[in-house]
């Protein structure tokens, strides 16, 4: 039951993995930001492709882990492409399927958002994979100044999230030993649920009463602040990304508010 | 070991020390204080000495400090909240610096409650009333909070994933200083010499997830040793280790001991390499303490227990077995073992060995092996399996198993026999061809036809439970196979009775004792009755008396069905035992496939695959090369030494 999870941090050496969290967190939000403010499939192209190559070459994911992590995001977004190609008006037909006329503005349309579902997904996975949780959680500490027990309970949340699919694994296997069969239905997955609820919620409890012990036998919380050793700062690359994912989010949404990108948009109304 | 006096960090408004670095692994420490806490910052304690301090007070010249004091137990009782008996009776300890106690007992007498108390988890987070004195360090344990005897008591947990926090090492060792706000400076030069304290000097760096069993629990050892505590308190540390694991762990704590004079108070099963380590022996019977006192005289007597479900059980199951074997030679020579003559480790052993020789009239016991009907039950063929096509977990593993076996599977963590069990069950899809399950291609079949062949007892047990009742548990895997309910209700009588929980048909599985809890497990596979029974570390978790128990029925499972038992285990007493086959798997292939006692006679191959032999066999051939005119051959059991001693001493006599 080894297999690693692909939305889960890996240590590593590349780029991305030695910026400072909050760069890597701003550049997040500015990809996202840029993601929902386009609206047209080529500029969605290029944010899609810059996200891509972030993963292969900043971030040294291989295609492979790439495919592994969002192959079902990708079936997702191919549904949606189709369907909002077809269901979607338009003016311009670009072809016809079974006479039913597709239109160039729905195709552009249904692009750009079945692309900014993935890329926003791709860049999550790239955040999560490059960026430990307890760096996250002590940089929240030392530069966003969020007390630390609130940071450390998001950080152990993070942490036990994949010691928690790894137990429902072992108890999914385990049932299975017994002969009850995977539910597909709505209703056999609300039943399945319940069987695992018990054992998962022994086991949790188990083991949060164990951390609680760890963490306060040496002294978490004994007083309102604490030392951190080894805390990430914001370096040069990291005020790099920050400042051109910024200037990228502020020139777009500005190109967007004074009509520039109307002015370029091909299937712009008239 | 020395503590730092935790009134020395601020109360009121702690200053927050936060080293920068550009990257983790260039890490270069400077003492910087936000300016928003610096108005509270209080200067900080002189760093050189500081640990001159430490330097002086850990040396291995204790002088007088033996004496101090460490642990003050008068009269505690302790009754967990909503609990209507106490799980601590009346218990009174007091431990002295640079001891190193071991605590004996049954599971549910009371040992991991008394740990807990410790440093005052017990009543302060496992809420409950305690009655009585209990003063640790010097501390009231009633008065004082978990976090103030961070500095003075260190607590290493049974499972170490559940206890480190972290994700690197140097992070989860540095977690206690920080949280005590101590200076970057010392909290990096305690995290060394902590890390060199349990041999990890390079693994700063390192990721917890890269690490073995053994080194991730080396890591919760150094994460609160270097705090440097007066008391270090371990619940069971080595219990999901393998042998090699083990013996990396042990090797520690009696060098932590033995160099640094660190007071050690800890719960373990496996005695056999501990006995000669500990200074002083407590065995615990329903939460009181029954027995305190010196090692060997703790081992020179039997005595009888009571098991959690408050059956009768013998003292002696918690014994070293070279403890077991001098009874047994007592009891034989018709002579009086007095503690001075128990012996703690092999070398004790072959000595006494060596120098009692049986009486002529002693009559020599053996029992003829027993010959068993056998009938071919699966085969894997070149078999190879992993998760991803760049880390194969199995290389072209070869087994055929036979009906009415007990074959134990054996190997290091990560060696790949979990992974090998589920093919053989199904949860991992098996390639095609690979596998003959009763001359079917394993991949071919589906699940619940698998199941009715082959079941899986896990090792933990509420990971299989999907019902609220004990008897609807046992029928759940007959009524999805649309079994009729008359032949329903006669299996479950009949696994009931055989797995002794009929008084507890009715009860919810979590409100059973773990070793129901495990009897429940097993009788839900047996119900199906399988050809092959897997059973994935029956020991974890369990006293040595209830893996004797649980192993008890799979033998009678054997004799009654003719099934075959694969247990997979790091217990080579067990093995030994129990076991008519060994398979040894190291690195994902087949290293051994024989008789127990080849496998314990081969070194080379112990070595290679992180097991040790038991403690009886390496007597007899330590016996057998010292004396080669006896005619001693290594044997597996206690009883066959004594008898191979009996006619070896009529031999010499006539």
């Amino acid at each position: 039951m080894s297999r690693s999870n692909v939305f889960q941090f890996r240590s590593g050496r590349s780029v991305f993995h030695r910026l400072d969290p909050l760069s890597k967190l701003a550049w997040l939000i500015g990809v996202s930001l840029l993601a929902f403010g386009a609206y047209i499939a080529w500029i969605q192209i290029i944010i899609s492709a810059i996200v891509v190559a972030t993963a292969l070459l900043l971030a040294r994911l291989s295609p492979l882990e790439i495919i592994r992590g969002t192959w079902l995001l990708m079936i997702a977004c191919a549904s949606f492409f189709v369907i909002q190609s077809t269901m979607l008006p338009g003016t311009t037909i670009a072809f016809r399927v079974l006479s039913k006329p597709i239109y160039v503005e729905s195709i552009d349309y249904a692009l750009a958002s079945a692309l900014r579902i993935y890329t926003i997904i791709l860049s999550s996975m790239i955040f999560v994979r490059t960026t430990d949780p307890r760096d996250l959680a002590i940089s929240l500490v030392t530069q966003m100044r969020l007390p630390y027990r609130i940071a450390y309970a998001f950080f152990i949340a993070l942490r036990i999230v994949p010691t928690i699919e790894e137990e429902i694994q072992i108890i999914r296997a385990a049932q299975a030993v017994r002969g009850v069969a995977r539910q597909r239905t709505i209703a056999g997955r609300i039943g399945e649920m319940k069987r695992y609820a018990m054992p998962l919620l022994v086991g949790s409890l188990r083991r949060a009463a164990m951390m609680v012990m760890s963490m306060e036998g040496r002294a978490f919380g004994a007083y309102p602040q604490r030392t951190f050793v080894d805390a990430p700062r914001m370096g040069a690359p990291g005020i790099v990304v920050f400042a051109v994912t910024l200037a990228s989010v502020v020139a777009w949404y500005t190109a967007l508010a004074l009509g520039y990108v109307h002015a370029i948009y091909v299937f712009a109304p008239a | 070991m020395t503590t730092n006096d935790p009134t020395k960090t601020p109360t009121t408004a702690s200053p927050q020390f936060a080293s920068t670095s550009h990257s983790r692994s260039t890490a270069r420490p400077i003492l910087t204080v936000s300016a928003r806490n610096a108005p509270n910052r209080i200067p900080p304690a002189d760093f050189a000495s500081l640990l001159e301090a430490t330097n002086a007070d850990a040396s291995p010249c204790h002088g007088s400090l033996d004496t101090e004091v460490v642990v003050d137990l008068s009269g505690v009782t302790y009754t967990y909240e909503g609990e209507a008996d106490p799980v601590l009776r009346n218990v009174s300890l007091r431990v002295n610096r640079s001891e190193f106690v071991l605590v004996l007992g049954p599971s549910g007498c009371g040992k991991s409650t008394l740990l807990h108390l410790l440093n005052g988890s017990v009543p302060h987070i496992l809420n409950g009333t305690l009655e009585g004195t209990a003063v640790i360090c010097g501390k009231v344990v009633a008065e004082t909070k978990v976090a103030d005897f961070a500095t003075d008591v260190g607590m290493v947990f049974q499972d170490p994933d559940a206890q480190i926090i972290n994700t690197r090492v140097r992070d989860e060792v540095c977690f206690g200083l920080e949280n005590l706000c101590r200076r970057v400076d010392e909290i990096l030069a305690c995290q060394k010499e902590a890390l060199d304290c349990v041999g990890l000097p390079d693994f700063g760096d390192r990721s917890i997830f890269e690490l073995s069993g053994g080194q991730k629990q080396r890591v919760s050892i150094a994460a609160v040793l270097a705090a440097r505590p007066r008391l270090l308190v371990l619940d069971e540390p080595t219990a999901n280790l393998d042998p090699a694991g083990m013996a990396e762990v042990f090797a520690v704590l009696a060098r932590l001991n033995r160099e640094y004079g660190t007071t050690i108070v800890m719960v373990e099963h496996r005695v056999d390499e501990l006995a000669d380590k500990v200074s002083r022996v407590v065995l615990m019977d329903q939460g009181a303490i029954v027995f305190d006192g010196s090692p060997r005289a703790a081992f020179s007597a039997r005595r009888v227990v009571h098991s959690e479900e408050a059956d009768i059980v013998p003292a002696a199951s918690w014994f070293p077995q070279v403890a077991e074997l001098a009874m047994d030679l007592a009891a034989a020579s018709r002579r009086e073992l007095l503690p001075d003559q128990v012996p703690l480790c092999i070398a004790d052993a072959v000595d006494l060995c060596a120098a009692w020789s049986a009486p002529k009239e002693a009559v020599a016991v053996t029992t003829p092996p027993v010959e068993r009907l056998k009938k071919p039950l699966l085969a894997i063929k070149s078999l190879s399996f992993g998760y991803d096509r760049n880390t194969p977990i199995l290389k072209k593993v070869d087994l055929a198993l036979e009906s009415n076996a007990i074959v134990a599977l054996l190997g290091r963590n990560g060696s790949g026999k979990t992974t090998l069990a589920r093919l053989l069950v199904g949860i991992n899809a098996a390639p095609a061809g690979a596998i003959d399950l009763g001359g079917k291609d394993l991949s071919k079949l589906g699940a619940r036809e698998i199941a009715a062949y082959v079941g899986y007892v896990f090792q933990n047990p509420d990971h299989q439970f999907v019902t609220d009742q004990v008897d609807e548990e046992i029928a759940y895997g007959l009524k999805v196979r649309n079994y009729s309910v008359d032949e329903i209700a006669r299996r479950v009588d009949e696994v009931l009775a055989i797995v002794d929980l009929k008084r507890y048909r009715h009860r919810s599985p979590f409100s059973l004792s773990l070793g129901e809890r495990r009897r429940l497990s097993v009788a839900t596979m047996l119900v199906l009755e399988p050809h092959l029974l897997v059973l994935d570390e029956p020991t974890i978790g369990q006293d040595y008396e209830r893996a004797q128990q649980l192993m008890g029925l799979m033998a009678r499972l054997r004799e009654r069905y003719g099934t075959t038992i694969l247990m997979i285990t790091h217990d080579v007493r067990l093995v030994a035992q129990w076991a008519d086959r060994a398979v040894v798997l190291r690195s994902g292939e087949i290293a051994f496939d024989g008789a127990p006692i080849e496998l314990f006679g081969d070194a080379d191959l112990l070595q290679s695959a992180g097991l040790l032999a038991p403690p009886i066999h390496e007597v007899s051939r330590l016996l057998a090369v010292r004396n080669p005119e006896r005619g001693i051959r290594p044997v597996l059991s206690s009883r066959e030494l004594v008898n191979a001693l009996v006619a070896t001493g009529r031999k010499t006599s006539q």
